[in-house]
């Protein structure tokens, strides 16, 4: 089996979902259709401030903090740049097995880095 | 003013940013970051979170038909992009971590140094490579990909690996730090320094894009710098514009929309330096 045809399939995929998830919540966020835990007409007031004082602003949740906001339309859409953030990570879980050992364990680590990266 | 005119606006400027994107031949986040930057009220680190998101899609949607085809190499990207995804995590904790000014500062040079470097690079369609260095080969960096134009099978093999990993650690901590996604830097380092043929080394660029970026877009995620209004008009602007500017790739002349872009960077990446200079 070829890995990059492996790899390309999964990813085609996973890229179809991730972003139609995206752009679907993103209508039930911009049309009201689930109250935003940011009330969008607050929002031009907070994002001229940083990352981290629009949290403190907001009460905007950090790390995975969103995944207990899916009830609502703002944090529902980050479900969507959740997924397509972790297309990689899953095609790669995918093809380690299927890959020579020098480059399987280049990806191994590439999935530990990915990971770490998600939960820093 | 109200706030539905922002994603409107972005949405129109997305838009017209793909079309010239695809016709210049440059990713949509590096422009987007300085263009977006200088001229609407987001602060830095959202618009950064949403270059790097943009990057991510438009990689992401390319490489499966790269691949498929052969025009990217895993095996060429596994070692570029696991070094460069370590860097692009460290570039955004540091950018996310610098003051607001010190960023721009940095940006507008990047900007500018990027514009240079578009202008001066060549391109070498089929390098040689006479001596694949000890490193490379023991990586299996090397392969065979078919060329379409040619007609035939093209052996590649690279040379110079340790300096490459070197430039890919710098180019991830751009990416990173700027959001600006990394094709600028990564096809020169791929087919200048390491000698890939051009083609797969555009191709493997987007693959390697994929990777370190995704590293990256989890740091403002987890960072709460991701704000989907922003992320997703532009996401769905550039997407819609790349599909126009590839329909009219075949009667634009290349070299005078590349000349409109490298004018913009120049444009936004002066904004960027004066807004951090606070000029």
């Amino acid at each position: 089996m070829n890995v990059q045809i492996v790899y390309a399939r999964w990813l085609d995929i996973g890229t179809r979902i991730g972003f139609a998830v995206l752009v679907a919540t993103f209508g039930v966020y911009v049309f009201g259709l689930l109250e935003p835990l940011v009330p969008l007409h607050d929002l031009p007031r907070l994002w001229t401030l940083p990352a981290d004082r629009y949290v403190a602003a907001s009460g905007a949740p950090t790390g995975w903090g969103w995944l207990g906001f899916l009830g609502r339309g703002d944090y529902l859409n980050v479900l969507g740049v959740a997924l397509l953030a972790t297309i990689t990570l899953v095609c790669y879980a995918r093809i380690v097995p299927l890959l020579p050992r020098v480059q399987a364990v280049l990806a191994a680590i590439q999935i530990a880095i990915l990971l770490g990266a998600a939960f820093l | 003013m109200e706030w539905w005119i922002w994603p409107i606006a972005l949405f129109a400027l997305t838009f017209l940013m793909g079309i010239v994107a695809v016709l210049a031949g440059v990713g949509g986040g590096v422009l987007f970051v300085p263009i977006v930057g200088a001229f609407f009220p987001f602060h830095l680190d959202f618009v950064r979170a949403a270059g790097l998101m943009i990057a991510l899609t438009s990689a992401l949607s390319a490489a499966p038909s790269l691949l498929a085809n052969g025009l990217a190499s895993l095996r060429l990207a596994l070692p570029l992009a696991l070094v460069g995804s370590v860097t692009s995590v460290l570039g955004a904790l540091i950018g996310l971590a610098l003051p607001t000014d010190v960023v721009q500062i940095a940006l507008g040079l990047t900007i500018l140094a990027i514009a240079l470097l578009m202008w001066r690079a060549g391109r070498a369609d089929h390098p040689e490579v006479a001596h694949p260095d000890a490193l490379g080969a023991a990586l299996g960096m090397h392969g065979v990909y078919h060329d379409a134009a040619l007609r035939r099978d093209v052996a590649w093999q690279v040379h110079r690996t340790p300096v490459a990993l070197f430039v890919f650690g710098g180019i991830g901590l751009l990416a990173g730090m700027f959001g600006l996604g990394a094709g600028w830097a990564n096809v020169p380092a791929l087919n200048l320094l390491m000698g890939a043929p051009l083609k797969l080394a555009v191709g493997t660029s987007g693959f390697v894009l994929s990777v370190v970026d995704t590293s990256a877009a989890w740091v403002y995620l987890n960072r709460g710098a991701v704000l989907p209004m922003i992320v997703v008009p532009s996401l769905i602007g550039v997407i819609l514009g790349a599909k126009i500017g590839a329909r009219l790739l075949r009667i634009t002349p290349s070299h005078v929309v590349k000349k409109i872009v490298l004018t913009v960077l120049v444009v936004a990446g002066g904004r960027a330096l004066l807004k951090g200079l606070g000029i």
